[in-house]
């Protein structure tokens, strides 16, 4: 990175040269906020949640259908067109947030790997064109059959874009001075491990819909690991806000939020995927995570709102 | 030396460009991406502005704005002392601060002696003036982008709209930005700010277009204190550093600079204060962070976060599959 060079040796200071007063009244900047926060609301959230969800579907379908194509070769033929769909959504959320949205392209001026919003317009940039291709592929007819070596080359290519496309958007919201955003060293882990569940639940629901038994009998189990898995870097992330969540909401507010994101984002939909165990079932649970995961993100962006 | 005038009409003039809604739009398209090599670097130039000696006048704020044709934001009662400009925002880019010091009185030490008393009058003399203890006191502050050398907002932004220009200044490139407000969240001072009146960033230009006509910016010309100087970025440390020798000389033990040297966690800033209080006091952050120290750290974690449930995913399906 180019102007990270600019980072001199540290100096040592002297011990702090100012005197301890105390003042009378409230008055003054001491209590205010330092940083502005921007105007990302709702619709980042929005963006996060969509973000995760074409590129964890994107990713899911191609390890599955790479690992055991015999299973999920139909399904995944399937996800890569809902994916791509997902990511148009997305990308209108991202066009629509920015404060000149007729300006998209300016994004793709420079190529800023030090950036972290640059690097993400670039991976998805290049992620849309395996999906693309892969998209429309698949909805081809049957007699187009020749060209599935060409599918699943291009599938392989579009999968470092879609990891890199999930990567980046929880880096872009920790390396930022914003207060909670800038303590969350796990946010990228706990969106990117998100991502993959997603995709996923996504897949499950897709099975289960096609009535692809033998797809959805292996996808659940593996929906219940993921689950349980994401845990770790949504507990670590929990750790990382603990002092600006508990300066910022009541006990019970709190609790309110651990009881939605945790049990109803988690827990339950382990129990309706682990013990009951019907299409029903299924596809409320994959509601749930997809509602908790929604509601984890809602108040991690508004976090800098909050604080000011 | 007499200068040969020529008629604008007798100028060379480039062909017209095409009109229509089709040439406008592929104007849009192409203009951003069109390139020119950059001006040659100049010496780096920024402020010092020394608050011990800051009137509150606001004559800055006013020269600011009527030098870069800024609108007005309305007289709004703050509530906090004479600030009625409240914060740096995209249509002020100097913001003056009052902070009322109430309660304490001020050790006389604080305050600069003369070494002989002016007047030698009972009722009035300035060495009791000055010398009395007084029941607190108004520190007052002008406040504008920091110019960081390592600029984390420069860093985050993702169109290169944001750039060092050739006087080392951190400089908003209007045509360019696309208010995507990395730069917004990434400012640890909170200068940077999103306008809602065209939706693009805006801050402190360090009146890039008065400094290549070779004049001073029109706060440091409209400061009638000196308050704020500007001045190549070496000759500013260099009088800074004499202006705090000479303070801890005549008493006032508390003055540093803020800015000056590049802490372990931050650069130098081109737009460094000389201050007597706690940085907080003057709404700075104590020890601001450049987020991007964190950066690999969180790019590793979110990788392995993500490559952990492929590996599981994997796993599942190879167990099952079998």
């Amino acid at each position: 990175m180019e102007t990270n060079s600019r980072l001199q040796t540290p100096v040592v200071l002297p011990s702090p040269p100012w005197e301890e007063r105390k003042v009378r009244g409230s008055s003054g900047y001491a209590t205010g906020p330092v940083t502005k926060a921007p105007a990302w609301h709702g619709l980042v959230a929005w963006d996060m949640l969509f973000n995760g969800m074409t590129t964890g579907l994107f990713l899911v379908a191609a390890i599955s259908e790479l690992a055991a194509p015999d299973v999920f070769t139909s399904v995944a033929r399937t996800a890569y067109p809902v994916a791509f769909v997902l990511l148009l959504v997305d990308l209108l959320c991202l066009v629509l947030d920015l404060g000149d949205p007729l300006r998209f392209h300016h994004m793709l001026r420079v190529f800023k790997p030090g950036s972290p919003m640059s690097l993400g317009t670039w991976c998805l940039t290049v992620y849309s064109v395996p999906l693309t291709a892969t998209a429309m592929i698949g909805l081809l007819p049957g007699g187009w059959i020749s060209l599935e070596w060409v599918r699943r080359l291009i599938v392989v290519i579009g999968f470092l874009p879609a990891l890199g496309s999930a990567v980046y958007k929880g880096v872009l919201l920790s390396t930022n001075a914003q207060p909670g955003w800038k303590d969350a060293r796990w946010l990228g882990g706990y969106l990117t491990n998100s991502a993959l569940m997603l995709g996923c639940a996504e897949m499950l629901v897709l099975s289960v819909l096609m009535r692809h038994v033998s797809a959805a009998a292996m996808l659940r189990p593996a929906l219940g690991l993921l689950l349980g898995l994401n845990l770790v870097p949504l507990c670590l992330l929990a750790v990382d806000l603990r002092t600006t969540l508990s300066r910022l909401y009541t006990r019970w507010q709190l609790c309110g939020v651990g009881t939605l994101a945790l049990g109803g984002g988690v827990l339950l939909p382990l129990f309706l995927l682990l013990v009951v165990d019907s299409p029903l079932s299924m596809l409320s649970a994959v509601m749930c995570i997809a509602l908790g995961s929604l509601v984890i993100r809602f108040v991690i962006i508004m976090l800098p709102h909050a604080s000011a | 030396m007499a200068s040969r005038e020529v008629e604008v009409a007798e100028l060379p003039q480039r062909s017209e460009p095409p009109s229509g809604p089709f040439s406008d739009i592929a104007r849009r398209l192409v203009d951003p991406f069109r390139t020119v090599s950059p001006p040659e670097p100049r010496p780096a130039t920024g402020f010092f502005t020394d608050t011990t000696v800051c009137i509150g006048c606001k004559a800055c704020e006013v020269a600011c704005k009527e030098w870069n044709l800024l609108p007005a934001d309305g007289l709004h009662w703050s509530g906090n002392s004479y600030d009625n400009t409240r914060a740096l925002s995209a249509t002020s880019w100097r913001h003056v601060k009052f902070i009322e010091q109430l309660g304490e009185p001020t050790p006389a030490a604080s305050v600069a002696a003369p070494e002989t008393p002016l007047t030698s009058s009972p009722a009035f003399s300035l060495q009791r003036l000055l010398h009395e203890p007084k029941d607190g006191r108004w520190l007052m502050m002008s406040d504008v982008c920091k110019h960081c050398v390592a600029a984390p907002c420069q860093q985050a932004c993702p169109t290169g709209a944001l750039i060092h220009n050739e006087f080392e200044n951190v400089f908003i490139q209007p045509d360019i930005c696309n208010g995507c407000s990395s730069c917004v969240s990434a400012c640890p001072f909170g200068v940077v700010t999103r306008s809602s009146l065209d939706g693009h960033s805006h801050k402190c230009t360090l009146c890039y277009d008065r400094q290549r006509d070779g004049l001073v910016p029109a706060c440091a010309k409209a400061c009638p204190t000196q308050s704020i100087q500007f001045g190549p970025i070496d000759e500013l440390r260099e009088r800074a550093r004499n202006r705090v020798e000479d303070l801890h000389s005549r008493g006032v033990t508390t003055a540093y600079l803020y800015g000056d040297t590049p802490s372990k966690s931050y650069s130098q800033l081109n737009s460094f204060y000389l201050l007597v209080d706690r940085p907080s006091v003057y709404g700075l952050p104590d020890s601001p962070f450049n987020p991007w120290l964190h950066m690999k750290g969180d790019y590793l974690r979110a990788i392995v976060s993500g490559l952990t449930p492929i590996a599981a995913l994997l796993a599942v399906l190879f167990l099952l599959g079998n």
